[in-house]
């Protein structure tokens, strides 16, 4: 957020000029430590997580204990055993799919209709407009949508968990919303030019929105990949890989569900844990990526809805 | 032909032409737009408005075998039994309880936290609590799950680490009626808190740094500049926040509670969403399930509608 530390370095000059009172360092003092609250409130669950996967199998403390162990005494068994198991790496090629798959769908569909969305003068567009927006305001739930997807004869299909929600007319409208905010003269200048709608789509709009794309294939990325609950309605095999962490989650013991004991000597909770974090490197991997896409899509998005 | 004649003749044209064929020439100019929408339009028909269709069913005695119009009408049944039963109002009153306590809770703290992103003095920190106030948005509820149970299990979560060390019994926190509430509010806003603070942080961005500089010749100390500058100019995005959740204050967090609950806790923690999933889907009470989601549907519309309506009419800022 370049914008936000322009700002301070200006006010850090002032700050030199004018004297700080007291109640400015208590101010400063007061804030510094609701931010370093924040972080550890933000930390513990995840060290906690993350040792409690690194857990030897040998280790006897209690997890408080767990916590302040230090690194050498950490044991990858847990992820060995995740990583050798066919079951864990069908459901995270099956994720992948379904992200690669549900992502490039959803920017298909969505990007042309915000686009029409977009276009002031196209005869029509109040009612195409409406037709966007009815189903967005009065949503009628689940069952419908799910005999619908039965009828169309999608069940344990892959596309099933990701075509009910290809187009979220929220994303929808944000994306519009940025499209007009494209200055008409462009558009129209590359008419005039002799452009079709097509081609000023791909060569004036999209070269121009990067960053709201980004944000909105972000958005559409992680919707895709987080889903469990369209994956357990429509799937009953080849199931993503959030399906198989609640699985292994809500196997209480070992010998309750078959598939943990087959991940070879790690704990139970080790496993449990390391597939917690396994399942959520991929977004964090990815999100420092796109991290500055989407701060500048968001606020974009959010400032004028 | 010179380009004043060349004017007249467009001009008389027109004038001659009426409006029908203008609208004509401009559906002409538009096609590759149709075009366009053509693939987005069949897509709403197919997946938004057949289930619209669809939710005929809850006025009929649904059967499978024989399909969505083929089973009997039966009129306001399924609503009547609904109405009646006594988990209706236990319904409502825990969605309720869940989005309203959501956002007592999650709306400070992301001001707060605003605020605090905004005046920090040392860029680092800044950063790195930026950064990792937003990552926790981006998990899904399976996975938060399993960090909840890393921190909250009863033989050995850390929280019951730390009570036990202070001299307490262990408590399972997921599946005591008492305890459960809190875990699904707090969780919510440990996730949530920093994505909701970045709205009013674009807000905190859009203040005229003068008005600072401004009140810091005339001698205000930095509590003074949050009170008087910096919370007035986020009002309105907290006004706009506000009603716009009152629109969705019936959907409190389907996917966090159906991973969360357990038979035990189902007293405190069944919401209307989590309701329709077990009736229809589990137990194949689709007309009834469906009637639920329709009032459901209708409510929130109303409120949506309203909600939109209020944010337009007092801060100028609307969803549509």
């Amino acid at each position: 957020m370049a914008e936000i530390k322009r700002r301070h370095l200006k006010y850090e000059l002032q700050n030199k000029k004018v004297k700080l009172t007291k109640a400015d360092h208590v101010f400063n003092v007061v804030v510094n430590l609701f931010m370093v609250f924040i972080l550890i409130v933000i930390l513990i669950p995840v060290w906690s997580t993350i040792t409690l996967s690194f857990r030897p199998n040998d280790y006897l403390g209690s997890n408080l204990e767990g916590m302040f162990l230090p690194p050498w005494q950490w044991s990858p068994d847990a992820y060995t055993a995740l990583l050798g198991n066919d079951g864990f790496l069908d459901a995270f090629f099956n994720s992948f799919r379904i992200l690669v798959g549900g992502v490039a769908t959803a920017l298909i569909l969505t990007i042309p209709m915000a686009y029409v969305l977009s276009v002031h003068s196209l005869p029509g567009r109040k009612i195409i407009n409406l037709i966007v927006i009815i189903p967005y305001v009065f949503n009628v739930g689940m069952i419908p949508t799910y005999l619908l997807v039965r009828d169309l004869g999608l069940m344990n299909h892959l596309s099933a968990v990701f075509l009910p929600g290809a187009i979220s007319t929220y994303n929808c409208i944000i994306m519009r919303q940025f499209f007009v905010g494209i200055p008409n003269e462009l558009k129209e200048s590359a008419r005039i030019d002799g452009c079709t709608e097509l081609q000023v789509l791909f060569r004036i709009i999209l070269p121009l929105s990067k960053a709201i794309v980004m944000t909105i294939g972000l958005y559409y990325g992680v919707s895709f990949w987080n889903d469990f609950f369209n994956a357990m309605l429509y799937l009953n095999d080849n199931q993503p890989l959030p399906i198989l962490l609640r699985n292994i989650l809500l196997a209480s013991g070992m010998n309750e569900y078959v598939e943990v004991n087959a991940f070879g000597n790690a704990p139970v909770s080790a496993i449990k844990a390391a597939s917690v974090f396994m399942s959520a490197i991929p977004m964090i991997v990815a999100y420092p990526f796109i991290q500055k896409y989407f701060t500048k899509g968001t606020l974009l998005g959010s400032v004028k809805g | 032909m010179t380009t004043a004649e060349n004017k007249e003749r467009s001009t008389s044209q027109v004038l001659q032409k009426p409006a029908r064929s203008k609208l004509r020439r401009e559906i002409s100019r538009h096609r590759s737009v149709y075009l366009l929408a053509l693939i987005p339009l069949v897509y709403y028909i197919i997946f938004k408005y057949v289930p619209i269709w669809n939710a005929q069913i809850a006025f009929r005695d649904f059967m499978a075998v024989r399909g969505v119009t083929g089973s009997e009408w039966i009129g306001l049944e399924n609503f009547r039994t609904f109405v009646d039963s006594f988990y209706f109002w236990s319904l409502i009153r825990n969605t309720v309880m869940y989005s309203v306590g959501k956002l007592v809770i999650s709306l400070p703290l992301s001001i707060i936290l605003a605020i605090c992103i905004y005046e920090c003095t040392k860029p680092g920190l800044r950063k790195v609590v930026q950064t990792l106030a937003y990552l926790p948005h981006f998990l899904s509820w399976v996975i938060m799950y399993g960090i909840l149970l890393a921190l909250l299990a009863p033989g050995d979560g850390v929280v019951n680490d730390v009570i036990k060390l202070a001299g307490g019994k262990a408590i399972d926190f997921l599946s005591n009626v008492k305890t459960f509430p809190w875990v699904v509010l707090f969780s919510d806003a440990w996730k949530e808190m920093g994505w909701s603070a970045i709205i009013f942080i674009a807000a905190l961005m859009g203040i005229d740094v003068s008005l600072f500089e401004a009140a810091m010749v005339e001698g205000a100390n930095s509590w003074q500049r949050v009170r008087y500058i910096t919370i007035p100019a986020i009002m309105p995005v907290v006004v706009t926040v506000l009603i716009l959740k009152l629109g969705t204050i019936l959907d409190a967090g389907f996917n966090q509670i159906f991973m969360l609950y357990s038979p035990q806790v189902y007293s405190v923690a069944d919401i209307i969403d989590t309701w329709v999933y077990r009736q229809g889907l589990l137990e194949f009470e689709f007309g009834l399930a469906t009637a639920v989601g329709l009032f459901k549907g209708v409510f929130g519309m109303m409120l949506v509608l309203f909600a939109n309506w209020l944010s337009r009419r007092l801060t100028d800022n609307s969803l549509f």
